[in-house]
């Protein structure tokens, strides 16, 4: 077992241990910062397969941007320091069964499965790269994804500045 | 890449630069009047649709990412014109509000998204369109601003979608960890009975249930209907459910032929309880947009039975039927949404003695109920009849059995409403509305549509040679 092994288990173990945390945390706040710590795991796992620009990009993102917005919006809500409400008994068991299997069924099917090797010629994932890949129309060109998502952004932010603008008197 | 591309993008480049004039329209604040406004809007998106059948160019662009040809063409042209005939509607809904742009920047980046779904040979682009086409449904379906059930339903959308975009995209992954790729061409040969492959395929499937809301993934679908404002539940009934139809054909036809075994007895299952769940829940419905989005669920069972059946007669009765539904369902939903756009009644027994005061508009949803409960001279008839027998044609009568009843049951809720409307008294019946012109104009293209799709013969045959090319 060399050290890349023991880092990928370690990192899993962060990223697997603080989904579970912020999955079952009965305070609010807890699971965003749970949260975070999955969210450094997933960065960290980049670091280890030397994707550095998208490791950047998850910190800066995820970590830096939506972990901050959710805190942020759990300040704003009411009650953000109170327990939440206990999930009934049944509901909990029926939806640990369902995850257990779940992943034990798609363990399963992994492990047969034969992957097979790509012979393709690996791109060089630097920034500089995956920049001139976002704004190319030849093959690995992105492009089209990449305007796609600055309209699906110009939309997200119209909707929100129109739901946002308007004091909601309760009915 | 040449000029060509333009051509090729053209719904697309049409609505981008629609959507962007509306933003400057709105930056610029230039035109005060709400019904100018409209108007102008309206005729722009007249322009779009008719557009729509003129320089149609086919092609691949972006090595494969971005497809189109006939097909797609006409599909589109579906879309944009049930986006008309709602943005019709809505105009009774927007005069008095202040957002009215924003309603249709939101309304056409979600048409947007839906091109880009319906033409993507990829699934990125495939993701990328589903999620342009629900994230601003959510924001619309919030439009009623000051009415909690209108924010209620928002918030099941957006995490029923998101929820069902996660499934969706771990089926992804694991095709493009088994197979390396994500165009639905260099995926469709790869496909193997692998186990893992099969599991990502039910994920898949799942994912496109839900947007479909067929049996078992159907919860979301009443309440986010019943809250959303009545202009925006047709859009979701009718414009964003049959996006999905479209790309759910291309899905299941192009990147799944390997599977076609398993994924037809999983559509079979899913089908007996879609048809029957939607049914029986739409007998015991009071509130008609809780009525109408259960009866939408069992619609979409029949365009299922259809699609089962892997044969072009599939495609096309799918399509046909499809173009049926949008003119039946709108007719609908302008009624629904002139009364609750003038009265705020959205119960059925409001409906009591309807016909007193408002003949057009009562005869409107009854043809319109008639055609949706599928009776003959009706167009419903029609797009029901090949629907049924294209499913019949892989000789699984149970299903077709199951299906004919179901029509029957459907039958007795249709005309609950429509006995509500002309038989029953009500000693304090809806008084005469008077919509608006262009929601007046809308009801009549809605009624002739449902007469005339049933008797131009020459749509289903178009259609046909369309999907056979």
């Amino acid at each position: 077992m060399n050290v890349a092994t023991i880092l990928f288990y370690l990192l899993s173990a962060v990223i697997l241990g603080g989904g579970l945390l912020a999955v079952t945390s009965r305070k609010i706040f807890r699971s965003a910062v749970f949260l975070l710590f999955s969210l450094i795991g997933i960065a960290g796992l980049y670091f280890l397969l030397e994707y550095e620009f998208i490791a950047a990009v998850q910190i800066v993102v995820y970590v830096g941007g939506i972990v901050v917005l959710i805190i942020f919006s759990i300040f704003l809500t009411h009650g953000s320091g109170g327990d939440m409400e206990k999930p009934v008994l049944i509901r909990a068991v029926f939806s640990g069964l369902a995850a257990i299997l779940g992943c034990a069924l798609t363990y399963l099917f992994i492990k047969e499965q034969v992957f097979i090797k790509s012979n393709a010629a690996a791109i060089e994932p630097s920034a500089n790269n995956i920049g001139s890949q976002m704004l190319s129309t030849t093959e690995h060109g992105y492009i089209l994804p990449f305007e796609v998502v600055s309209m699906l952004l110009l939309a997200a932010l119209i909707g929100c500045i129109v739901i946002a603008m308007k004091v909601k008197t309760e009915k | 890449m040449g000029t060509e591309f333009l051509l090729v993008m053209k719904s697309e480049m049409i609505l981008t630069g629609i959507i962007f004039l509306l933003l400057i329209l709105k930056v610029w604040d230039g035109i005060k009047s709400n019904t100018s406004l409209l108007y102008f809007v309206n005729i722009l998106l007249l322009a779009n649709f008719l557009w729509g059948f003129c320089c149609n160019t086919e092609g691949s662009l972006f090595n494969g990412m971005y497809q189109t040809n006939e097909l797609i063409f006409l599909e589109k042209s579906i879309l944009n014109l049930g986006t008309f005939i709602i943005s019709l509607f809505a105009f009774d809904y927007l005069k008095e509000n202040d957002n009215t742009l924003e309603f249709f920047i939101l309304l056409l980046c979600t048409l947007l998204g839906m091109d880009f779904m319906i033409s993507s040979g990829n699934f990125l682009m495939f993701y990328l369109g589903l999620e342009l086409s629900s994230i601003p449904l959510a924001a619309l379906c919030n439009y009623d601003l000051h009415k909690t059930k209108s924010s209620e339903s928002a918030v099941k959308m957006i995490l029923s979608s998101a929820f069902a975009s996660c499934i969706l995209l771990f089926g992804v992954s694991m095709l493009y960890g088994t197979t390396g790729t994500l165009n639905f061409s260099e995926m469709a040969p790869q496909l193997s009975t692998s186990k893992l492959q099969m599991l990502a395929f039910l994920f898949i499937f799942s994912g496109f249930a839900f947007k479909l809301s067929s049996v078992p993934f159907h919860l979301w679908t009443a309440d986010v209907y019943e809250g959303a404002p009545a202009p925006v539940t047709a859009y979701l009934s009718v414009i964003s459910k049959g996006s999905i139809v479209f790309i759910f054909i291309t899905a299941l036809y192009k990147v799944f032929p390997n599977f076609e075994h398993t994924w037809y007895h999983v559509l079979y299952l899913s089908i007996l309880v879609t048809i029957t769940v939607g049914n029986l829940f739409a007998i015991r419905q009071d509130n008609i947009k809780r009525f109408l989005a259960f009866s939408s669920i069992a619609q979409v069972g029949y365009i299922m039975l259809g699609i089962s059946s892997t044969s072009i007669m599939g495609i096309s009765a799918a399509i046909y039927f499809l173009i049926i539904y949008t003119f039946s369902n709108l007719g609908v939903f302008g009624v629904v949404s002139l009364v609750s756009s003038q009265t705020g009644k959205e119960n059925i027994n409001d409906f009591k003695g309807f016909y007193t005061n408002n003949k057009f508009a009562s005869w409107v949803i009854a043809i319109c109920l008639f055609s949706l409960a599928g009776i003959p001279p009706t167009a419903g008839f029609f797009g029901k009849m090949f629907l049924v027998t294209a499913g019949a044609s892989k000789g699984d009568y149970l299903l077709v059995i199951v299906a004919v009843m179901n029509m029957v049951i459907s039958l007795y809720y249709y005309l609950r409403l429509v006995k509500a409307i002309f038989i029953d008294n009500n000693d304090q019946p809806i008084a005469s509305l008077k919509g608006s012109l262009p929601l007046r104009l809308a009801l009549i293209i809605c009624l002739a549509g449902v007469i005339a799709t049933g008797f131009v013969s020459g749509l289903f045959e178009h259609i046909t040679t369309l999907a056979g090319k």
